[in-house]
């Protein structure tokens, strides 16, 4: 089997290499993601030999000796730091003297190089409190403006899980005493929190690991119930990975599977989407709002669209439910995936909802003990699963509030950067969007170093500059965002727990060191001067 | 409290438990989370400010003191862990 980092990236199929159509209907069919995981771009520092990232080890200090050739190993020179030349009655002390040398040598050892001082403590926090991770040192924790990420612990969900890790700490599925019994009605109670936010019956409700796996059992288990008649899917080109890892999975196993593109504004076309279903289509998932730029795809459209053609419809809500009104029957969702996470909850725990009328069948991917119904075997998570219920609550409560005031600081976040600096580009659409993700492009900008210069303010970027492949955003890619605009994306995510001062101080910083890396930018020198950078004739030199 | 089960709760309750909401918030180490307590108080009795109904007020006053509980205990499970480091938005005064 060929190895994908053997073949040299020179030989390596690229779509942009085709002519314009086959380049069309080669991504329609090729997943947009590269395989994970991902191997990391630049190799790992390499470990340090022995003699220079232990030297005083006791392995070195006193090597066994080798059984064949027992001179083979050259004695260890050791360093005797005695001024005194040494009688030969002290000889006896001599060991016991040259080991005490060896433990002040360290004063004269050569400095640590890179691997060993990243391997030594980090130096002590200073008086001012100081952080530093990284070789990044800030004077305090960054203000937080990556809510698509991840979403801090609302207080109160904090409030409805710890008595199940202090007392309540029994088993759901235990039958026979009271800590089980009280862990199954905790269980059941979320359940119906969960099933209440999103219109459905709580039998149809399954507590998974997270999206990823609802994402998972939704299109793969789906497509392996049913591969005797389907052998089709349809999805979009700005999936979350772990919907098109699943479909590029389902094609290795023989399945074909649509990556529809979308328009300019991040909207999939809902005519093309009609046109892509055959007969043998399984499945059709189109996540709700997207988590990189946070457009809202037509769900209620789309939803009626696959009941008339007779189509499972699975939508990736993760970013979506407790944020815009969702009802399963008035959207026709037959599968749709809940994170916990992104709505003021526990990390490690999702939902799958399953409609029962017309009955969705999965082929399960965790084997077990036949816990939720068979769908998802492995003992349910009671602090996590109460803790997911809690803030689905929660957010049925708080979403009109939430809204008025995200929408409010969405709207301040970008007159204040758009009034003080001109090129700056919303990616996606502006009037489909959930108004807590705001991802601007800066022309003229570089993106790493916009991002170095934005170490008080957790962000995230467009592109996976941060990470070790140096690839602009597949998300990105597909609106059709040339490459140095998507280079310099950034992603402000606003949550309910953003105040009016974080949102001025990101925009006062992000404003300053735009202007910053613009000034020192040639490019922007000759744009002002009214070149137009697209049509230069670069000299040869 | 003076205020049986059901019965609308009088002024000075009210603005009792709206002091207490306060005074808690401001007991949190977290500053987003202090901040949204604040807010969150302030807009919820402003809300429900124009309530008439007695049974509604009730309600609503029952459901404020729950939250003054929820906040106490968690402002003390907040205080234990606070991080040494504050947020950026505490220490710079620009």
């Amino acid at each position: 089997m060929l190895l994908w980092r053997s073949v040299p990236s020179w030989a390596r199929l690229s779509a942009n290499a085709l002519a314009p159509t086959n380049q069309q209907q080669h991504r329609a069919t090729t997943c947009p993601v590269s395989p994970s995981p991902c191997w990391p771009a630049h190799p790992f520092p390499r470990a340090l030999p022995d003699r220079l990232a232990a030297p005083l080890s006791p392995r070195r200090l006193f090597p066994s000796p080798n059984p064949i050739y027992p001179r083979a190993n050259p004695p260890l020179r050791l360093l005797v730091l005695s001024p005194l030349p040494l009688p030969m009655a002290a000889a006896k002390h001599l060991a016991a003297r040259v080991l005490r040398a060896h433990l002040l040598l360290p004063a004269l050892r050569r400095p640590l190089s890179t691997a060993a001082a990243a391997a030594a403590e980090p130096p002590p926090a200073a008086a001012d409190d100081l952080v530093t991770m990284k070789g990044v040192r800030i004077s305090g924790r960054p203000l937080y403006l990556d809510m698509q990420a991840t979403t801090p612990v609302d207080p109160r969900v904090l409030d409805a899980m710890l008595p199940f890790y202090l007392s309540r700490y029994g088993n759901p599925h235990s039958r026979t005493h009271l800590y089980g019994w009280e862990s199954e009605a905790a269980v059941e109670a979320a359940r119906e929190q969960v099933a209440a936010i999103i219109g459905a019956n709580p039998k149809e409700v399954f507590f998974t690991s997270g999206a990823t796996e609802s994402n998972n059992v939704s299109v793969k288990g789906v497509m392996h119930f049913y591969r005797d008649k389907k052998r089709h899917v349809v999805t979009t080109q700005t999936e979350h990975k772990c919907v098109l890892d699943s479909c590029r999975h389902l094609q290795q196993e023989g399945f074909e599977v649509t990556y529809l593109p979308v328009r300019k504004d991040g909207l999939v076309d809902v005519d093309r989407l009609a046109d892509a279903i055959r007969p043998d289509t399984g499945l059709v998932s189109v996540m709700a709002v997207n988590n990189e730029i946070g457009v809202v795809q037509p769900i209620a459209e789309i939803g009626r669209i696959c009941k008339e053609k007779g189509v499972l419809f699975h939508t990736d809500a993760a970013q979506a439910v407790g944020k815009i009104p969702i009802d399963v029957d008035k959207m026709n969702i037959g599968l749709m995936s809940i994170s916990g996470h992104k709505i003021y909850g526990p990390k490690g725990v999702g939902a799958l909802y399953l409609r029962r009328r017309p009955r969705v069948r999965v082929e399960p991917q965790m084997s077990g003990g036949g816990q939720e119904r068979g769908v998802r075997s492995g003992t349910v998570p009671t602090p996590l699963v109460v803790g997911m219920g809690a803030a689905c609550e929660l957010a049925m409560k708080e979403m009109e509030y939430d809204t008025k005031r995200i929408t409010a600081l969405q709207e301040r976040l970008l007159n204040g950067v758009t009034a003080r600096l001109d090129g700056v580009v919303v990616n996606g659409s502006i009037e489909h969007r959930y108004s807590g993700n705001l991802n601007l492009s800066f022309a003229y900008v570089e993106g790493e170093s916009l991002l170095m210069g934005l170490k008080e303010v957790a962000v995230s970027s467009g592109s996976a500059c941060t990470s070790a492949s140096l690839e602009p955003s597949y998300v990105l890619r597909a609106l059709g965002v040339e490459e140095d605009m998507a280079h310099t994306s950034i992603r402000f995510g606003i949550g309910r727990f953003t105040t009016e001062a974080e949102i001025d101080r990101a925009v006062e910083l992000t404003v300053k060191q735009v202007e910053k890396l613009r000034e020192m930018s040639p490019l922007y020198e000759m744009v002002k001067e009214g070149i137009d950078i697209k049509n230069i004739q670069w000299a040869q030199h | 409290m003076a205020s049986a089960v059901g019965s609308a709760p009088s002024r000075a309750e009210v603005l009792s438990l709206f002091r207490s909401l306060l005074r808690t918030a401001a007991k949190f180490p977290d500053y987003n989370i202090r901040e949204y307590t604040k807010r969150r108080t302030v807009d919820g009795f402003r809300q429900n400010r124009e309530l008439s109904d007695p049974v509604a007020v009730a309600a609503a006053f029952a459901g404020g003191k729950s939250q003054l509980e929820i906040a106490r205990r968690q402002a003390v499970v907040y205080s234990i862990y606070a991080p040494k480091a504050k947020s950026v938005m505490e220490i710079k005064a620009s």
